[in-house]
Formats: C-alpha cells, sequence, structure tokens
C-alpha cells in the first residue's frame, strides 16, 4: 500500500517537524544548532540539568519533553536514528551550569554508540561534569538478569520527569543520577502491536503483521521481540501484560506502582482506557495500589497500532518527584 | 605505486558512487530486520564524502580522512553514523608518512579496525560489518609485499565474501538482534555497505589507473 502522510521532502522531516514543535510551543522551547530543542529558561538554571538525545519520528517523544522540570536541551538525530556525538558534545556543554548535566540515553545500538563517543570526548574536559544514565527496560528481549541487551522504550518520560524534579529541588548531580538510577532499575515496559507503520523516509513497511494477529513484545520500530498469537479482548491482553510486568520486577501484595499506558500512534484512547480499567481491576485485586499513571500518547511509533504498558516500583521520595511541577509542551504538572 | 593526495580523493570518490549505485538496495535489506533505512544514511555519508574529497582545503590525506569521519559521525543517521565514522578517523589515525605506501595502507586498515573494535562489541560471527571488516583488514595485511593494488584487491574480495558470509549468520547486534534466527538467509546491510566501500576503494583505483 502507498504510503499516505502529509509530508513534504523526506529529507527534510526532521528539519521541518523541530520547527513546528518550536513554533507551536514558543514559550517554552527553542530551537538549535544541529537539531537541538532548547528549555527557554536553560540560561537561568542555577541547578543540574538534563540533556538527551535520540531519533526524531516518535513524537510528542523525545522533545515535547523538553521545558522547566524535565529536559532541559534533546538532541535530535533524524528519523528512528541517533544523532552524531559532537552534538551532544555540544550541548552537554551548553546545559553545564556548574552543577553538572545528567545525560539520558535510551539503549539502542545507535544511541549508545553516540553515547559513548560523546562521554568519551568529554573525558578531560574540567569545564563539564556528566554522568551518563542508560533507560534500558523492555521486558521483551531479554532476562533482567541481562538488562544490557534490554531496549528503551517508553521509560525515558518518566526518567526525565523524576531526575528533572529531583534536580528542580536542587539535588547535587550525583543524588540525581542516583536517584534516576534507582528507578529505571525499578521499571519494566512491554510492548504489544497489532498493525505495523511505515517508515516516513523511505515508505517501508516496519512490520507486516496479519489481520487477526497480534505481537507482544514489538520495539518501537516495529522490529519483533516476543511471540506472535491470535488478537485477544483487551482484558485478555491487559491481564497478560501486567502479569508479565509484576513477574519481571517482582512486585508484591502491599507495594505501589506507576502505570503508564502509551499509544503507539494508531491505537483509540478509547482503547487505551478500556485496558486501564481492566489494569487498575487486576491490579486491585492483588492489593497493588497505582499511585501515579499516564495514559495517552507519550512516545509513538508512527502510525503503529498498539501501546506500551510501563510499570516501576513507587516509594514516597519518586512519587513526590512524579508529582512535582514541569511545564513542557507534552507534559504539565501544576 | 604509492597512493597520493588526489588518488585519495578519486578513490574516496569511487566509494561513494558505489554506495550511491546501491542504496536502495541497502534500504530494502535493512528492510527485512531493521527499520528500512541503511541506504538513507549510507546515502548521506556518501555526500559527506563527496563534499571532502571536492574541498580544495583538506591539502593533507589525514586531513581529508578526518574531514570525512567527523562529517559522517555528525550525519545523524543511527549506528551507522558512528561506525563509519570510526572508519575514516581509524584510517587517518595511521597516515603517518604522505603520499601512503603499501605498508602504510595496511596500517591503515588495520586502525580502522581497532577503531571500531574500541566503539563496539560486535565481533566476528555476529552479523554485522565487522564480518566484512575484519576479512578484508586480515587480506589486505597479507597481501602488503605486493604493493597498494594488490591490498586493495584483496581486501575488496575478502570483504565481498565476508558479507555474502553473513547471510549463514544469526544477527547478534542492532535491531536485527530481536529477530534471531529468521535473520538466516539474509545478508547484514551494514556489511554489505562495509563490503562496497572496500569494492569502491579498489574500483577507483584501477579506473584512475586507467585514465
Amino acid at each position: 500500500m502507498k504510503m499516505k502522510k502529509f509530508i513534504n521532502a523526506p529529507e527534510n522531516l526532521t528539519t521541518e517537524l523541530l520547527e513546528g514543535l518550536a513554533a507551536s510551543h514558543a514559550s517554552l522551547v527553542e530551537l538549535g544548532p544541529d537539531n537541538m530543542v532548547i528549555n527557554r529558561a536553560l540560561p537561568q538554571a542555577d541547578r543540574v540539568t538534563i540533556v538527551t538525545q535520540g531519533g526524531a519520528g516518535h513524537e510528542p517523544a523525545l522533545s515535547g519533553f523538553v521545558g522547566e522540570g524535565m529536559v532541559d536541551i534533546s538532541v535530535v538525530g533524524d528519523i528512528f536514528a541517533a544523532p552524531g556525538p559532537q552534538a551532544c558534545v555540544d550541548a552537554i556543554k551548553q546545559a553545564e551550569k556548574g552543577k553538572g548535566v545528567l545525560y539520558v540515553v535510551l539503549n539502542h545500538a545507535g544511541d549508545m554508540l553516540t553515547g559513548n563517543l560523546t562521554m568519551r570526548q568529554l573525558e578531560g574536559d574540567s569545564s563539564v561534569r556528566c554522568i551518563k544514565v542508560v533507560t534500558q527496560e523492555d521486558v521483551s528481549n531479554a532476562p533482567r538478569s541481562n538488562s544490557d541487551d534490554r531496549r528503551g522504550l517508553v521509560g525515558c518520560i518518566p526518567t526525565f520527569k523524576i531526575a528533572g524534579a529531583a534536580a528542580a529541588e536542587g539535588k547535587t548531580l550525583e543524588e540525581v543520577a542516583a536517584v534516576a538510577q534507582r528507578f529505571t532499575e525499578n521499571m519494566a515496559t512491554l510492548a504489544v502491536a497489532v498493525r505495523g507503520a511505515t517508515h516516513p523516509s523511505t515508505g517501508s513497511m516496519l512490520a507486516d503483521m496479519g489481520e487477526d494477529e497480534m505481537e507482544i513484545g514489538m520495539g518501537q520500530h516495529g522490529e519483533g521481540g516476543g511471540g506472535r498469537q491470535v488478537m485477544k479482548t483487551a482484558d485478555e491482553t491487559a491481564d497478560i501484560m501486567v502479569q508479565a510486568l509484576l513477574n519481571d520486577l517482582s512486585i508484591k501484595d502491599g507495594e505501589k506502582i506507576m502505570l503508564i499506558l502509551n499509544g503507539a500512534g494508531a491505537t483509540t484512547l478509547m482503547e487505551l482506557f478500556i485496558i486501564y480499567r481492566e489494569c487498575e481491576r487486576y491490579l486491585r485485586e492483588k492489593n497493588i495500589e497505582i499511585v501515579a499513571n499516564f495514559v495517552g500518547e507519550l512516545l509513538t511509533v508512527q502510525e503503529q497500532a498498539g501501546f506500551q504498558m510501563f510499570m516501576a516500583r513507587m516509594d514516597d521520595e519518586l512519587q513526590r518527584y512524579w508529582e512535582a511541577p514541569c511545564n513542557t509542551p507534552y507534559l504539565k504538572k501544576v | 605505486m604509492l597512493l597520493d593526495l588526489d588518488s585519495w580523493r578519486s578513490l574516496l570518490k569511487a566509494v561513494a558512487a558505489t554506495w550511491e549505485a546501491n542504496i536502495d538496495r541497502f534500504n530494502e535489506i535493512d528492510s527485512a530486520f531493521g527499520d528500512g533505512d541503511h541506504g538513507v544514511t549510507v546515502s548521506k555519508i556518501a555526500r559527506v564524502v563527496v563534499r571532502s574529497a571536492g574541498d580544495p582545503a583538506l591539502t593533507s590525506i589525514s586531513s581529508l580522512l578526518n574531514a570525512i569521519g567527523t562529517g559522517t559521525m555528525a550525519v545523524g543517521g543511527g549506528s551507522a553514523g558512528p561506525l563509519y565514522g570510526m572508519v575514516f578517523t581509524g584510517l587517518a589515525e595511521a597516515v603517518e608518512a604522505e603520499p601512503v605506501d603499501a605498508t602504510t595502507l595496511a596500517a591503515m586498515l588495520a586502525s580502522a579496525r581497532r577503531s571500531l573494535e574500541s566503539l563496539t562489541n560486535a565481533r566476528p560471527g555476529d552479523k554485522t560489518l565487522m564480518d566484512a571488516l575484519i576479512p578484508a583488514t586480515e587480506s589486505g595485511q597479507a597481501a602488503v609485499d605486493q604493493g597498494v593494488t594488490a591490498i586493495l584487491a584483496q581486501a575488496a574480495q575478502a570483504a565481498s565474501a565476508g558479507a555474502e558470509a553473513t547471510k549463514n549468520m544469526v544477527a547478534k547486534f542492532g535491531r536485527a538482534r530481536s529477530y534471531g534466527e529468521q535473520t538466516l538467509g539474509t545478508p547484514d546491510a551494514g556489511a554489505l555497505s562495509m563490503a562496497l566501500l572496500f569494492e569502491g576503494l579498489y574500483r577507483g583505483l584501477t579506473e584512475s589507473a586507467a585514465s
């Protein structure tokens, strides 16, 4: 099937979408050189700052979360593709306000290469203190004991929120990194897809699925991971996924969690609410309390249909950071 | 035979032309188990190569290769940008004397390999571009006594065979890794573009020698 998307020249996709993001949220963010999206309030920041990097095509992630209380600079590559290390080095230097920089990298091959080269280039530069935290929480493609093989999915977004709030509270770089690390080590995501998307630059299908199939464990570029199975109801799907996440995190009776249902792009909010309702019922039955949640789109995969279910073990400190104020184009808390 | 700056400009332009002729093929192979954009990225790198190869301000082989390396890392093409960036800066690092003789050329290939090995844990058999690069550097080294043409001829042949052999490997790195044994039968897109880099170098040499 021919791709039907409202685009202009494919090579200008990333530039044009960032221009649109910046124009529509001009009071919060501005564009810098090399596809950087910068928090307008960064020049006044007297705290630890947060830098991240990643490909485009996942809107509102990642750059829709640049602003007070979350990300200070997001360095964007191209569609589904990491930026180069020099732009990240430049962004980290620009973000350094004397209190250090937390650099959040999602575990994908290209992002990790850029992350490692960036850190290597910053070694020996006494003007910058930077700690890198990697988000790697996809339970479908590797066991927890082998977390280096786990992909980074929607979990980067609440990680930005937690780290950003800790930074805003005046925590040191080491403290912010420790909180972010603790949160990431206690989070897990499982994705399900029912229909693939097309790559907006090439028009090629990212995944080709049968009419009555779903795939639990699909990555955020349509890459496989789990098992394909016959399409199930909302309640059946919710129960399978919640239980898989509870198992992975070893969540026990009486514990508190964050639950995020992140639509992949073409799944309706109606479906997400139906799923959420069953998750809540299933968890209540097990005496597990959802103390923080989000239902909607944070990190999408073009017009892929499906969603990512994210769960994290919470405590009072993490909950306070989640509820703290933030003002970004796509997440605001007062 | 020695490779001077003008020879390198020709060799590198031939690499870019060889890549450009195969963009659709890279995209198609990458669509099977990647996200289908390896050709898009290689095309961006090819443009960096052509731009630098035609830049009169780059007056030494090492500055030319370094400019390509830095430009390539910045293309924003996922893994391929940093990886090929390291190949070009790795080549540049070993240029101790210009023009380049056979010993230096073999050392450059070995340096490119070390440069990549410092960045990625992918090793032979993991179905990545290393499966083309490593045999190319080893065959090039083995031909060092026969001169630069033999080095590039042997390297191109070994890289091509290495890329072909990735058809029989199960992906252990990158997005293709998620597909495990389903990747059997399809070559690795990165190994193929690496093989064509060596083919382009060799073609550039034989074409400039013929002209």
